[in-house]
């Protein structure tokens, strides 16, 4: 019998009700607890019979008791399920800090294309996409009762693995979706970690130096315990919760993905890349681990094989998911190593620089007529050019306008438009839109300046596409010395520092702010404290990027 | 009397098993058919996106007439090719003829580089891929449809309801890749 996605049983209410049940039961007995505790007390207190015999007896509740301590129990168990079901993937969403996929963006656009072909093998069921904007590599799948469902990976994942390897995790994510798991895993999520993060970063904040409880006093301090108290409660909790989180819900939704993808290699890649980098830990959806594809976290109980941990953890050994992949594949780990580390080391493509265009000229025959010579700003304003056009470089050889790289440009340009009046802060001339790593960033192709949004610039440091030169190599080495390396063009970085007009603010009066980036990677930049955009002069973005990456390499060896 | 009664309660089994046994597969032809459509339509949007592809080529590799006429040729065969057999025969050609233009574009880093072609290139893919997919829906669910109508009480049903087998879609593909056995 064949296997496809309308075979998958769907036990989801199973394992819900399950949850509610748990639920239910932990209110009724810390209930039933707090009420022998109170009643005990308050006997103690004002009945002076006990306290003079000096015999002590715990004195239990009665059925009418018990029977009022379940209704209780079941009202505030209804209101936090309710709670915690309302808005269910909004929330989730706003937890782990998502953003919606940018249609300009090729990286989100190849994404977007990606959960729409898996979407067509399932036969038709629909997802959305997002993203998180870190460099963690993970995935993660969110479902809610009405049958929305999200399939999200970081930026980080996007642009670290290949197209075949994140179609096998988003392959692995929508197995979750459709088998129905990812709902009881978002619900139970949902009831028992998600409050756990929020407090987690709250009870951080107090403990940081300037809400120091010596300076607040007593109330402070009660409110700090009352935090840590609700918070052990809730860490026990979502501890226990993981029982009904199984593991081996891992191992299938893998197993789909294969079926689905045809291509257990590519998930065997994706699992060992993800488990060999920063998957997330320390993030605030950290404590979300069961929606992963990979826990955030490294647990020494994921990767081990009894009973406890079976019960207790919320995915499987990575080593035993790669083995039954590997062995679908054909092949072993060593020969994935391998590879891995062969694809780590790959030379990456630089995109050819037209360094010298403005200083060259053409001859362009129209009609029969040779005219000119023309520069590459002129080239743009002559009429009726066309790729067949014949054009001739001084002293160069008479070619088609195609066949020269640099007067190619001229018919890529047009296709992609500009920032409209958005003009360079130093040349004073409109800006190109160019895609950078991906993303759509406005250039001048004058000085080879780039302004760029914080989120683009998010998006663009934490991708890889790009080679880099020798001189961006240069730049970097003195950056880290602690010297500062003058741009190619003279000493302009320095003379206009402060003056320059935000070119992204209407309000011409508005000045771009010289500053680092950071401190951990001080590389100039230009920033409008307005509108938030940041200037890069020539090569600073790249020399940006550059240190960004060795680091991350370092961190990995 | 009582064989009356057991009579009567095993006619009513008898019926209630054959409507099971017909809105199962029902079911079946449904989804074959939805199977069908979806297939259909990343087809169409894969003749929609050759235009363009061949205008962007053409800035570049203008002197490459042949290929290029070759993919414009291939989609219009596709394009008016009707019923299953054509359509596969038509496709494929045009899978090939789609090949050699990438091929060629590979000599051309500048046309690798362009933009439009890059998200060209990206949308093909794309719909290649969800052609395959949908094929492999399509091809599963018809595989279910053809193994139930023929298996012995269901084939009763399925000659009483009219109900016929249905043809695989495949497309001879040199890159297509073999099921993998899934083992948990």
């Amino acid at each position: 019998m064949p296997y496809s996605f309308t075979q998958i049983d769907q036990d989801k209410t199973k394992t819900i009700g399950f949850v509610f049940s748990f639920l239910i039961l932990f209110y009724f007995l810390s209930g039933w607890c707090i009420a022998v505790i109170v009643k005990n007390y308050l006997i103690l207190e004002t009945s002076s019979q006990y306290a003079d015999s000096g015999q002590y007896s715990l004195s239990l509740l009665n059925i009418e008791e018990t029977i009022i301590t379940l209704l209780i129990a079941l009202f505030i168990g209804g209101i936090h399920w309710l709670c915690s079901v309302q808005n269910l993937i909004p929330k989730m969403a706003k937890v782990l800090g998502v953003q919606p996929l940018d249609p300009n963006d090729s990286y989100h656009q190849m994404l977007k294309n990606i959960i729409d072909e898996v979407s067509v093998a399932t036969g038709g069921k629909k997802m959305e996409g997002v993203v998180i904007p870190t460099m963690a590599m993970n995935a993660f799948a969110l479902a809610d009762f009405k049958g929305n469902a999200v399939i999200g990976v970081t930026e980080g994942l996007l642009s670290r693995l290949s197209r075949a390897q994140i179609e096998a995790v988003v392959g692995h994510e929508a197995a979750h979706v459709v088998s129905g798991d990812c709902l009881s895993t978002t619900v139970t999520t949902s009831i028992f970690a998600l409050y756990n993060g929020l407090l987690n970063g709250l009870s951080q904040v107090m403990r940081g130096g300037q809400y120091s409880s010596r300076r607040r006093g007593g109330g402070f301090l009660a409110l700090i315990l009352v935090i840590y108290l609700v918070l052990s409660v809730t860490r026990l909790l979502s501890l226990l919760a993981r029982m009904f989180i199984s593991r081996e819900r891992e191992f299938r939704a893998d197993a789909v993905s294969v079926r689905l993808t045809r291509d257990p290699l590519s998930l065997a890649e994706a699992l060992y890349a993800i488990s060999h980098r920063w998957r997330g830990a320390g993030l605030t959806g950290e404590d979300l681990e069961a929606i992963f594809i990979i826990n955030p976290k490294f647990s020494f109980l994921d990767e081990q094989n009894n009973l406890f941990a079976d019960l207790f953890s919320t995915h499987p050994p990575v080593e035993k998911r790669l083995g039954v992949l590997l062995d679908m594949a054909k092949t072993d780990v060593q020969s994935l190593e391998e590879n891995f580390q062969k694809n780590l080391n790959k030379p990456k493509q630089s995109i050819p620089e037209p360094s010298d265009a403005i200083s060259q000229t053409w001859m362009v025959q129209q009609g029969g007529q040779w005219s000119g010579p023309f520069n590459f700003e002129q080239l743009l304003t002559v009429g009726g050019l066309t790729p067949e056009t014949w054009v001739k470089k001084t002293g160069g050889s008479v070619k088609h306008a195609y066949e020269d790289e640099i007067v190619q440009g001229i018919f890529q340009k047009n296709e992609q438009g500009t920032g409209g009046d958005i003009q360079c802060p130093r040349c004073h001339v409109p800006l190109g839109q160019i895609f950078y790593e991906g993303v759509p960033v406005l250039k001048c192709l004058h000085c080879g300046g780039v302004m760029a949004m914080p989120d683009d610039i998010q998006r663009i440091i934490i991708r890889e596409d790009m080679g880099f030169p020798e001189r961006i190599e240069h730049m970097a080495q003195m950056i880290e010395q602690g010297r500062v390396p003058r741009v190619e063009k003279g000493d302009i970085s320095l003379r206009t520092a402060n003056v320059m007009p935000c070119p992204n603010c209407r309000n011409r009066q508005i000045r771009l702010l010289r500053m680092f980036y950071t401190m951990a990677y001080p590389v100039e930049v230009d920033k409008c404290t307005n509108c938030g955009c940041i200037w890069f002069d020539k090569d600073e973005l790249e020399v940006l990027q550059y240190l960004i990456e060795k680091k991350a390499k370092e961190q990995l060896n | 009397m009582t064989i009356l009664w057991v009579i009567l309660a095993l006619v009513v089994i008898a019926a209630l098993w054959l409507v099971a046994m017909y809105n199962s597969l029902v079911q079946l032809r449904e989804n074959v058919k939805n199977g069908w459509s979806q297939i259909d339509v990343q087809l169409k949007r894969r003749h929609d996106l050759i235009p363009n592809l061949v205008e962007t080529a053409k800035g570049y590799i203008a002197h490459e007439r042949g290929t290029l006429e070759a993919v414009v040729k291939a989609r219009q065969q596709a394009v008016n090719a009707t019923g299953l057999k054509d359509k596969q025969e038509a496709e494929n050609f045009l899978s090939g003829t789609l090949r050699s233009l990438f091929a060629v574009a590979e000599n051309y880093p500048n046309l690798k580089a362009d933009q439009t072609m890059l998200r060209l290139q990206e949308e093909l893919t794309s719909t290649e891929n969800k052609i395959s997919f949908a094929r492999q829906y399509y091809n599963d669910e018809v595989n279910r449809l053809n193994i139930s109508i023929q298996s012995f009480p269901n084939s009763i049903v399925a000659q009483m309801g009219g109900f016929t087998k249905a043809e695989f879609f495949e497309i001879k593909d040199s890159a297509e890749k073999e099921v993998p056995k899934v083992k948990f």
